[in-house]
């Protein structure tokens, strides 16, 4: 088994995805970088003062001003309702949400792309791992070893958890390193809250408890890589479905940005929750942002993403061994 | 050569790819416990750190405005209302840097500002300031500028009640946190007063804000400022087009205002 792997891992490599997504990623990340240095900047030339309280406040009235307009929608008042009272307890806490730093940077930069950019660079390796093989013929030559084909397909998927894990890491590594050089690389201790819940537009402080930023942005990284692997697991199945790498692509790319632009519009469409794009942001839980449908939990949304996964698993592997090739 | 090369680097991804996933995976499994066992309630940090406390910390002038609308800037095309006009006259005036800072609400009542000031940053901010600028009863008395026209004398008295008690708590509360700090507390003025019923409306108004200016007369430092004749004359030339608040140039009139009896303060305390 484990040279089953090797030999997958191997291919992996040679095909130099892998390095092209951390092309990618060490491209993107100086642009974030420096988009949120000129964010800061702004913010300390407009203001004259560098107490983040200030700025905090300011924030705070700003968005209490735009709640007393009424042309604003239900949906934007309830989110901008529940980001007032969290940031009234940070202000009250005396603790600093965004005080500067590469894990800061880090902790945002992988909370904005949880939903689509980690699943898009997830989906660019797996998207051929199987079909490639079946549009390229080379499956034949696989599966005419006197190997049982689960565990070709077994050694396949294994090589794509490793790979998914690979790319959370540079992600990790290349924002902290990156990101640093400008914001410096303290701020591993600084407290951040988590615990909080949202019923209705109240938000609820019930279960609030702060942790250190380090174990916020493992736990955070955690949820991360729960994600991408069952976005993993998703498109696996579809590359075993389809002989088109192509047809893959286009099906999770349609579905992943269907998902990024229906969380902004389905508040009223509930049974729109048991799709799994938009379940997707789980570390909006762990921040305690609003969810996008009324009952949504992190359990919940786990749950959901769990069930698509071993659905998409059970039919990848039961397709791949009843399959006649030719 | 480049096969062994090769076999290194796999042997090098795959050993840190195995890492990784047990890190993520141990992530993933402290998130669980985390989020879904309960935890103690964490209590509040017994005492906050107050820092920067002290006054003019970097030598700058720092006005603290607070109140409704009016400070807030609504009807401003610059949107910097007069708080923006005035810091932009004293900076001119004084060739010193203004730190400025505004938590005003639009909509903003007695009531709600007497509950803001609670908060332990607006009081912090109060603290620091040097100047403190604040206009309120605006919606109190014209309810978000809908009202006046029924012109109930019972009703109008009734709210002025409720409104002074809570102006005399605000002024106690703020010279609590703040001493030396003076209070302008910008007044009223009539947008009515080009209609038909002017007469009525603009003595509502003056009542008004005699009875404010009473009130403030009772503590140390606190300035009343009227703006009630600015808008007498030209009402609809100053005012935007809600026709209750005023555009650019009667803020600008705000702020000119306030600015001279600044200047006027600070030159006194140098000499």
């Amino acid at each position: 088994m484990i040279n089953l792997v090797r030999n997958e891992m191997l291919k992996l490599l040679r095909k130099k995805r892998l390095y092209v997504i951390i092309l990618i990623i060490a491209f993107l990340v100086p642009l974030f970088t420096y988009a949120q240095f000129k964010e800061i900047q702004d913010q300390r030339e407009k203001m004259g003062n560098q107490d983040w309280r200030t700025v905090l406040q300011q924030e705070i009235t700003d968005t209490q001003n735009r709640l007393s307009s009424s042309r604003i929608q239900d949906e934007w008042r309830k989110y901008l309702k529940i980001r007032l009272s969290q940031q009234q307890y940070y202000l009250e806490n005396d603790i600093d949400p965004r005080a500067p730093g590469a894990p800061t940077f880090m902790r945002i930069f992988v909370e904005n792309s949880i939903d689509l950019l980690l699943p898009l660079l997830v989906m660019v390796i797996v998207a051929d791992l199987v079909s490639s093989e079946a549009s390229g013929g080379t499956i034949k030559l696989l599966l005419t070893r006197p190997v049982k084909r689960w565990r070709i397909l077994l050694s396949k998927y294994l090589a794509m958890m490793l790979s998914i894990s690979f790319i959370v890491l540079s992600v990790a590594v290349l924002s902290y390193g990156i990101s640093g050089l400008v914001f410096g690389y303290g701020g591993w201790n600084m407290p951040l809250l988590t615990g909080f819940a949202v019923s209705g537009d109240e938000l609820l402080t019930e279960n609030v408890h702060i942790v250190p930023q380090w174990q916020y942005i493992l736990m955070e990284f955690g949820l991360v890589w729960y994600v991408c692997v069952i976005v993993g697991t998703l498109t696996f199945m579809l590359s075993v479905l389809l002989r088109s790498t192509a047809a893959v692509m286009g099906i999770m790319l349609a579905s992943l940005i269907a998902g990024a632009i229906l969380v902004n519009m389905v508040s009223s469409w509930e049974s729109a929750k048991y799709f799994f794009m938009v379940n997707l942001n789980l570390t909006n839980y762990v921040s305690g942002m609003a969810t996008p449908i009324e009952g949504m939990s992190l359990g919940f949304s786990m749950a959901v993403l769990a069930v698509w996964g071993i659905a998409g698993f059970i039919i990848a592997f039961v397709t791949f061994s009843k399959r006649d090739i030719y | 050569m480049k096969p062994v090369l090769k076999k290194y680097t796999l042997t090098i991804v795959s050993a840190v790819s195995i890492a990784a996933s047990l890190l993520w995976l141990f992530g993933l499994g402290w998130t669980l416990q985390d989020q879904f066992t309960a935890n103690e309630k964490f209590e509040q940090p017994k005492e906050k750190t107050e820092s920067a406390t002290s006054k003019n910390e970097d030598g700058k002038l720092t006005i603290f405005a607070l109140g409704d609308s009016l400070t807030r800037g609504t009807g401003d095309a610059d949107g910097k209302g007069y708080t923006g006009y005035l810091s932009d006259l004293l900076k001119k005036k004084s060739e010193q840097d203004i730190n400025l800072f505004n938590t005003a609400i639009k909509g903003e009542t007695s009531r709600g500002l007497l509950k803001q000031i609670q908060q332990s940053e607006i009081q912090r901010q109060a603290k620091q300031a040097d100047v403190i600028v604040m206009t309120i009863g605006g919606n109190d008395l014209f309810q978000q500028g809908a009202a006046l026209e029924s012109l109930d004398m019972n009703a109008i008295n009734g709210k002025k009640q409720i409104y002074l008690r809570n102006v005399n708590n605000i002024y106690k509360q703020l010279r609590e946190l703040n001493q030396d700090a003076v209070i302008y507390h910008v007044g009223l003025y009539n947008p009515f007063s080009n209609l038909s019923d002017a007469k009525t409306t603009s003595s509502v108004v003056r009542d008004w804000n005699f009875q404010t200016a009473a009130a403030a007369a009772e503590f140390e430092n606190i300035v009343y400022v009227p703006t009630f004749d600015l808008f007498q004359l030209q009402v609809e030339n100053y005012l935007y087009s809600d026709q209750f608040h005023p555009n650019t140039e009667g803020y600008k009139l705000i702020a000119e205002r306030v600015a001279s009896l600044i200047t006027f303060e600070q030159e006194e305390d140098e000499s």
